[in-house]
């Protein structure tokens, strides 16, 4: 099965924890495709997702000096298991590819004439979407397979942004689906579509979302796997037209969100003791 | 509102000479220019290098009630020594005289106001706007169109508007003058109303039928309930079918007929939120349906591109690219309403987000008529209402706030009881 990884920047460390897994476990990529580091856009978006201090230290630990005797810390603890490598960690996509020989070609645009072309000449089975911009019809369309992404809540319930806050606020139980992108919004043919049962040990939100994206990683190589012996087929979601498109959330509903959260731990807990 | 504002669609010259006139009220107070020169430099600079990404306005930067302090300020500011309240505070020629219609509807305003803060100024204001507005009625029930003084001639809108203000000041009173008063207003607006329940004519803007009015048809409901007369509901829903009718199946609600001028989002906004409410104190879901079509396409617009345009084509196909500020809290309203009504969360966070971009753009610091007022438009020079702060946006910015603080803490108290 020939692999690309298409990533939002090279230190993205979801792209770098795909890639370093898929290669684990013997789907090493042909090729990843990265928007740049710098990325304008992204840089004010991750600002306005992370906040300054936030960016700035995670800014620091990827750019500050390799040689170092202690590892470098992940910003996704359970990510740890991918990105080690002896008593390194992989601190960005081009140490996973050195690793793991594969090319990286960076583009300011992964629906660019460039990133198609590049896609074209790697002819990939499959590419797996790890982040970056919304993606067009004429780089979908150059995977044998198509474009599958990994999205954190169950589909069709829950499409769109902040999907595992929205899906504790909503009343759906929490999940990560593996679907093929199409035109809309997380609306393609589902792959596999499983529950997340470990919330009840999640001490925050972003403890949820950190171990979330780890097994969505888990899910994607379980797809990749099944694509590759052909043990798998697509499913297209039943109700495509229905609006169940979510946004980002508000912080002040997020904290309802992380409310719901507490109180799943706390049930479990008394479960446990009683 | 603001029918004042659009008087002539047909003269250019007519929309010239009142720039001429506002723009010599500079020549009389020289000291507004350093205020305007600001102003138009600070929404230079924001439009220049603001940058709106997919997490733009997800957090609170400015305490809500901090911001409602301040905008309920501006609104006590700007009531003239007569009672009522100024349309606009211009950088160009100061306040504007009273405006009957605006006074109306924020009379509702300063008594939840009052009522959320224990504000005896607020109280004091809506009662003061009262008498005001008692002392305009026309012997047929009808208020008068356009600013105090201007015009005599009677308004359907207007009186609508104004209905509002006198069904609450009587919850609020107990005013048995005050119920006369506004039964007189319902009786006239219901004895003019067309057999298709539209209204036309010579007291409706450009003598022609409004969707718009939808917000008339509100305030009869709110006036059938509290004097307990089946009539006014009746010609309130009669009204609601007719702009039912203008319903396109994009979700758009033709018939502004505005002629002369763009669809301003105040507008389209107008429509939806009498439709809603109409809707939601008739409890018929064909029209609360009706209204959240339009209001979920504004919804995905701005979750999506993180604003809204100042004018819409009709089916929203395109639009003038700056801010109406007062349509963006009147949406906000109309998404929290639509959150109460179908328990979608989704309308409450659109509305929680709207709100922080908005509470962004409330003037801080300043000279009184401009600290803590929301302008006409973004930026400044916008289409709609330009160099003016308007009393009418701070009012539903308020609402728009107010709707927050409860529903937040409704939503924050379930999930405490769950």
């Amino acid at each position: 099965m020939r692999v690309v990884v298409l990533c939002s920047s090279p230190y993205s460390e979801t792209g770098c924890a795909t890639t370093a897994r898929l290669a684990q476990l013997g789907h090493s990529p042909v090729g990843a495709i990265t928007l740049p580091s710098w990325d304008q856009a992204t840089l004010v978006r991750k600002l306005g997702q992370w906040g300054l201090r936030d960016s700035a230290r995670y800014a620091w630990s990827k750019l500050s000096p390799a040689k170092t005797t202690t590892p470098k810390q992940t910003r996704n603890p359970y990510f740890e298991t991918a990105l080690r490598q002896g008593h390194n960690t992989f601190r960005n996509l081009h140490d996973v590819a050195v690793a793991h020989g594969f090319p990286v070609v960076v583009t300011a645009d992964q629906n660019s004439q460039k990133s198609i072309a590049q896609m074209q000449e790697w002819s990939p089975d499959l590419a797996i979407f790890t982040g970056g911009h919304i993606l067009r019809k004429p780089l979908l369309e150059v995977p044998r397979l198509g474009v599958i992404n990994s999205h954190l809540a169950l589909l069709p319930e829950i499409r769109g942004m902040s999907s595992p806050e929205w899906s504790l606020l909503c009343g759906v139980p929490l999940g990560v689906t593996v679907h093929f992108i199409d035109a809309g919004i997380d609306t393609g043919p589902i792959l596999l579509r499983r529950e997340f049962l470990g919330a009840a040990e999640c001490g925050s939100m972003l403890d949820l979302r950190n171990r979330m994206i780890a097994y969505g990683i888990e899910l994607v190589c379980e797809a990749v796997a099944a694509l590759a012996v052909g043990t798998i087929s697509p499913v297209p979601q039943s109700d495509r037209d229905r609006q169940n498109q979510f946004f980002v959330m508000h912080e002040r509903l997020k904290t309802q969100a992380t409310c719901r959260l507490k109180k799943i731990g706390l049930a479990a807990a008394s479960k446990f003791d009683a | 509102m603001s029918n004042f504002f659009n008087r002539d669609p047909r003269a250019a010259t007519d929309r010239t000479s009142k720039a001429l006139t506002e723009g010599a009220g500079l020549l009389r107070g020289p000291h507004r220019i350093f205020p305007l020169l600001l102003k138009l430099t600070s929404d230079g600079l924001r439009r220049q290098f603001q940058q709106q990404h997919l997490y733009s306005y997800a957090n609170t930067t400015r305490p809500t009630a901090d911001a409602l302090r301040s905008l309920i300020r501006w609104i006590l500011n700007a009531q003239r020594p007569d009672g009522g309240i100024a349309a606009f505070y211009s950088l160009l020629s100061g306040y504007s005289p009273s405006y009957p219609e605006v006074t109306g509807y924020i009379i509702p305003t300063l008594y939840d106001f009052a009522h959320l803060t224990d504000d005896e100024s607020a109280l004091h204001a809506a009662e003061r706007a009262t008498r005001w507005l008692l002392s305009l009625q026309m012997a047929s029930g009808a208020f008068p169109s356009g600013l105090h003084t201007r015009e005599e001639t009677p308004s359907v809108f207007n009186t609508g508007q104004i209905l509002q203000g006198l069904v609450r000041a009587y919850a609020e009173t107990k005013d048995a003058d005050i119920l006369a008063r506004a039964t007189a207003a319902g009786d006239w607006l219901t004895k003019i109303q067309q057999p298709d329940g539209s209204w036309s004519g010579p007291a409706a803007y450009q003598e022609v039928a409004h969707t718009y009015y939808s917000m008339v048809s509100w305030a009869l409901v709110l006036l059938s309930e509290i004097a307990r007369d089946h009539r006014y509901a009746m010609a309130a829903d009669k009204n609601i079918d007719w702009a039912l009718t203008r319903a396109k199946s994009g979700g758009w609600i033709d018939g502004i007929n505005l002629r002369g001028y763009p669809n301003f989002l105040h507008f389209i906004a107008y429509v939806i939120q009498g439709v809603l409410e109409c809707g939601i104190l008739r409890r018929r879901s064909d029209v609360i349906q009706a209204a959240s079509k339009p209001a979920w396409l504004l919804l995905r617009r701005f979750e999506i591109t993180k604003r809204l345009l100042g004018t819409y084509e009709p089916d929203f196909s395109s639009g003038r690219d700056f801010t109406c500020l007062t349509g963006n809290a009147q949406m906000a309203c109309v998404w929290s309403r639509l959150f109460e009504a179908t328990g979608d969360l989704r309308y409450l966070n659109a509305a929680l987000k709207m709100n922080e971009m908005l509470k962004q753009l409330l003037q801080v610091r300043g000279r009184r008529g401009v600290v803590g007022g929301l302008a006409g438009s973004d930026p400044i020079w916008g289409a709609y209402q330009p160099l003016r702060y308007i009393s009418w946006g701070c009012k539903f910015f308020a609402d728009a706030l107010m709707l927050e603080e409860r529903l937040t803490r409704f939503v924050e108290a379930s999930e405490c009881a769950s």
